[in-house]
């Protein structure tokens, strides 16, 4: 079954100077249930936009979404209730306790009061934050208040976890806390979507991604397909000195270099016979994530 | 699928919001109410209208406002707030249809209402010469319906407003005439000429005319035309509420 799927999502805002912007374009997306999915894409590309149609607090303009065969739009509140968000701002009612917070917010899933008050100390046990239980959410630090809104998300157990930037200004210690939950719950068969700034991580994460630019899908589908579609066509060689002229279609990414392949066995003698012995290495290459998002987001 | 629970948490919630500024949303509005009342004591003493005493005429109109501004200013200020922290996010995502989370709203301004009305009277009735309660049950019906009807006009004015500039200008322009053409003070018809008419068709009046007649047995006008009145009014609100509610929960 699919967690989730939308076709021909679109939405339209009205900016201030009255003129039509259209932030998500025509997005047709499915999530099977049980994986982990990556949605990418540069600042204003429509990820948010796109997660807050998902979750009912954006109306779409147009197009249709299904979360575990409810469609939001008549089965509102069957979908609410299977999905958790971790919205990418960090918003808490500031004069409540920690404990108050998740008590009121579970309660509005239809938890019941015994079982908040067995879950409620649990997942603060798991985030960390059981001594901060009975102060105000007011005086928490931002990490703090991020693995709040995580709890949240969570406390009711939803089939569809959505995190929108959940690492975005998090320290490393806590990214990688974060991630090993969201692997945890993922093994426990909840379905992921996420967003976020850190390549790195939706290539450890992930199996399949969207990319997304300027409202619309440029890429969509397996992270090692999409790779090996990418690498077919590149050579990477590394040189031991680095002060010297190039080959014209050749890139330089980082310390290394990038030679597009037109024949794979005549690029390779022609590296080797441009650079000879200052060749360190060589080797037709698996591109990054991020090598493939900054070819794809560039226009 | 049922969401009473759902419904009733964020009732709790609101509730137990309140009761941590129990000082302000609470108390505080009893000093006022025990200001006016030490000020008309002395200015009206034993003076009578119809049959009743003019104190508890006074009286009964000044804890109907009482009712009217806490029940109002509970959600409307609730939502404004929620809106510039942005935890209205939360209402946007839990599954609770407008409808619920209106009437939980609805259902806490009323709370409050009805919190701050018992303070109160034990507070101050000590000082009112009222021997007995014409209608207890009327009473306590018009209390009901004008905690709720306020309720849900405060959810509107919440969920529609951007700001606090706007609360204070509905306030001020709106309700607090509102409030002087309704009765609180001095019956409606020894206002002269148009401003009786006014007053007879302002919608607060009749929460007055009907709370009055309950505790004193003193009326304006018909009570049953007041309640009739009333109850119309909630429901138009009752449906403009999930209208409102809808719409600003999708920006
Ligand atoms: N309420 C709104 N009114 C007008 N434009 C908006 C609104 N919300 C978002 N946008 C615009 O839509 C685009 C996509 O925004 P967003 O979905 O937040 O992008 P992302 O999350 O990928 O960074 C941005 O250009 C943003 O300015
Ligand atoms: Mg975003």
């Amino acid at each position: 079954m699919d967690a989730l799927r939308t076709h021909q999502l679109s939405k339209q805002f009205i900016q201030k100077n009255g003129e039509p912007f259209i932030a998500v374009n025509n997005v047709t997306m499915s999530i099977e249930e049980g994986k982990i999915h990556g949605l990418l894409g540069p600042n204003g590309a429509g990820k948010s936009t796109l997660i807050n149609m998902i979750t009912g607090s954006c109306m779409p303009s147009s197009g249709e979404i299904v979360v575990f065969d409810n469609n939001v739009t008549d089965k509102t509140i069957q979908s609410k209730q299977v999905i958790g968000i971790v919205p990418q701002e960090i918003v808490i009612e500031m004069a409540f306790t920690v404990y108050e917070v998740l008590y009121y917010f579970s309660g509005m899933y239809g938890i019941s009061y015994a079982e908040r008050n067995k879950r409620i100390p649990k997942i603060l046990e798991v985030l960390d934050l059981s001594e901060k239980a009975h102060e105000r959410a007011r005086g928490l630090s931002g990490g703090m208040k991020r693995r709040l809104m995580i709890a949240k998300a969570i406390i009711h157990k939803p089939k569809l976890l959505i995190l929108d930037e959940p690492t975005a200004g998090v320290d490393v210690t806590l990214r990688q806390r974060i991630w090993e939950l969201v692997r945890e719950l993922n093994k426990q068969g909840t379905t992921v979507l996420f967003t976020t700034h850190y390549l790195e991580e939706a290539e450890q994460l992930c199996e399949r991604i969207t990319v997304l630019n300027h409202g619309k899908i440029v890429k969509n589908g397996d992270l090692k397909d999409i790779q090996q579609e990418f690498s077919k066509n590149l050579i990477r060689f590394e040189l031991f000195d680095r002060n010297t002229t190039h080959l014209e279609e050749v890139q330089q990414v980082g310390m290394a270099y990038n030679y597009p392949i037109k024949n794979l066995r005549d690029d390779l003698d022609r590296i080797a016979a441009f650079y000879k012995d200052n060749l360190k290495s060589i080797r037709s290459e698996a591109a990054s994530l991020e090598e493939i998002f900054l070819n794809l987001t560039s226009k | 699928m049922s969401v009473a629970l759902h419904v009733f948490s964020l009732y709790s919630r609101e509730v137990m919001r309140f009761r941590k500024l129990w000082l302000d949303t609470v108390f505080s509005p009893i000093i006022s109410i025990i200001l006016y009342l030490a000020v008309f004591g002395i200015v009206v003493g034993t003076r009578t209208i119809g049959d009743i005493n003019f104190l508890s005429f006074i009286y009964t109109g000044l804890l109907c406002m009482l009712m009217v501004n806490s029940s109002f200013a509970n959600p409307s200020f609730a939502l404004i707030i929620s809106k510039n922290v942005g935890t209205i996010a939360d209402l946007q995502v839990v599954p609770i249809p407008p409808w619920g989370i209106g009437v939980a709203y609805a259902a806490a301004a009323l709370t409050r209402a009805i919190a701050t009305l018992v303070f109160t009277v034990l507070l101050t009735i000590w000082f009112i010469p009222l021997d007995s309660v014409h209608h207890i049950t009327v009473a306590i019906l018009a209390a009901i319906l004008t905690g709720l009807e306020f309720g849900l006009l405060g959810v509107i004015f919440g969920m529609w407003a951007k700001n606090f500039e706007a609360l204070t200008f509905i306030t001020t322009f709106i309700m607090q005439p509102m409030i002087f053409l309704a009765g609180v003070f001095f019956p409606i018809s020894t206002l002269p000429g148009i401003w009786s008419t006014l007053g007879l068709l302002n919608p607060l009046h009749h929460n007055v005319n009907l709370f009055r007649y309950g505790i004193t047995g003193y009326a304006d006008v018909s009570p049953l035309t007041s309640c009739i009145a009333i109850v119309s009014i909630s429901l138009i609100l009752f449906i403009w509420m999930q209208i409102q509610t809808k719409r600003s929960l999708k920006n």
